[in-house]
């Protein structure tokens, strides 16, 4: 038992080692894995993959170990979206301003948005 | 004798390629005389009889286009939008104006994605997808991109790690494995192979100067699977 735990440690450390070349990272695999927490969150939208997929959204945005050492695009509109929608006006309005500060070219968008919501 | 197995082995080996002669420059040259800068992704559009490929494939579409250093339009909030103005039948705009999704969402391009096919063999190791990814310009409607792809899938599942840790891990894996977590990483697979050959955008560092690379075949066939990347 205790050579297997040792084995399963032994790859977790030679996975965790590897260095990411892309621009951006997309969060830590298996938990906050993005891909299958944005599938699960198109498919069934409740709750718990609302919750999953936020926290996909937070592991993003505290750790980037891409390339470019910054949040990739859409993330902070995507989190903003769905604080808004759950009712965390602020922190959601807060966090499409963060999108258009770092990314311009959202602007006419972010801005159509907000002014949506604020009608 | 011996010199027919080398020209045959040459030939063989030439018609794997997956490459075209074109350069990408030639291949792609609206995206090189537009040089847009932010791409919307269209919810795919699901001829298969698989009902769930449409969010495998619109669920990671997203990373690749990212980190080609395009400014992706958010992708769930584009959604939302998408629904609210009625418009998210891809399928209806297809060989339509975009002019009004420059206007709304101020891209320049939008990816469709249109899924051919999916199959899976009887013991489901083993998924055959047939997959076409178009990019139009919003500004012009022109056709930028295009590659229509038949891809051989390996479900099994790995971890990407070689050797007998690696081993040990996929039998671990394979315990908690499901088949949503394996179809998201085919279309995972799927969808980085097929636009990793889309021209650098803005925030990468071989922005316009990725011309003279050898641009992918527009129509290909293809053996992938999770350890393809």
């Amino acid at each position: 038992m205790k050579n297997i735990s040792t084995l399963l440690l032994f790859v977790f450390l030679i996975s965790s080692c590897t260095t990411t070349t892309t621009l951006y990272s997309w969060g830590s695999k298996k938990k906050y894995d993005y891909h299958t927490n944005s599938y699960n969150y198109l498919k069934v939208s409740d709750d718990e993959s609302i919750d999953s997929i936020k926290k996909s959204y937070i592991d993003i945005i505290e750790r980037q170990d891409g390339t470019r050492k910054t949040v990739p695009p859409g993330i902070y509109a995507d989190y903003g979206f769905l604080l808004l929608s759950s009712g965390e006006k602020e922190k959601g309005t807060e966090l499409l301003k963060l999108e258009k500060n770092l990314y311009p070219e959202s602007t006419i968008f972010i801005d159509r948005v907000l002014k949506m919501l604020n009608r | 004798m011996r010199s027919y197995f080398w020209i045959i082995l040459v030939l063989l080996i030439s018609s794997c390629s997956t490459n075209s002669k074109l350069t990408k420059l030639n291949a792609y040259s609206g995206i090189y005389n537009e040089q847009p800068i932010s791409i919307l992704i269209m919810p795919p559009i699901n001829r298969s009889t698989n009902v769930e490929a449409k969010q495998f494939f619109h669920a990671t579409l997203h990373v690749p286009l990212a980190n080609s250093g395009y400014y992706v339009v958010p992708p769930f909030l584009s959604m939302e939008i998408l629904k609210r103005e009625s418009a998210y039948d891809s399928e209806l705009f297809l060989n339509q104006s975009l002019d009004k999704f420059n206007e709304v969402f101020d891209a320049d391009i939008a990816l469709f994605t249109i899924i051919h096919k999916w199959d899976k063999n009887k013991i489901g190791a083993k998924v055959f997808v047939e997959i076409e990814y178009v990019i139009k310009s919003t500004k012009t409607n022109d056709i930028l991109y295009s590659r229509h792809g038949s891809i051989e899938y390996d479900a099994s599942v790995s971890t990407g790690v070689d050797g007998i840790y690696g081993a040990l891990a996929d039998i671990a894996l394979s315990a908690a494995n499901t088949a949503a977590t394996k179809y998201v990483d085919l279309a995972k697979v799927c969808n980085r192979y097929t636009l990793t050959d889309l021209p650098k955008g803005k925030y990468s560092t071989r922005y316009k100067i990725d011309g003279d690379d050898l641009a992918g075949k527009p129509k290909f066939k293809v053996r992938l699977s999770a350890k393809s990347y």
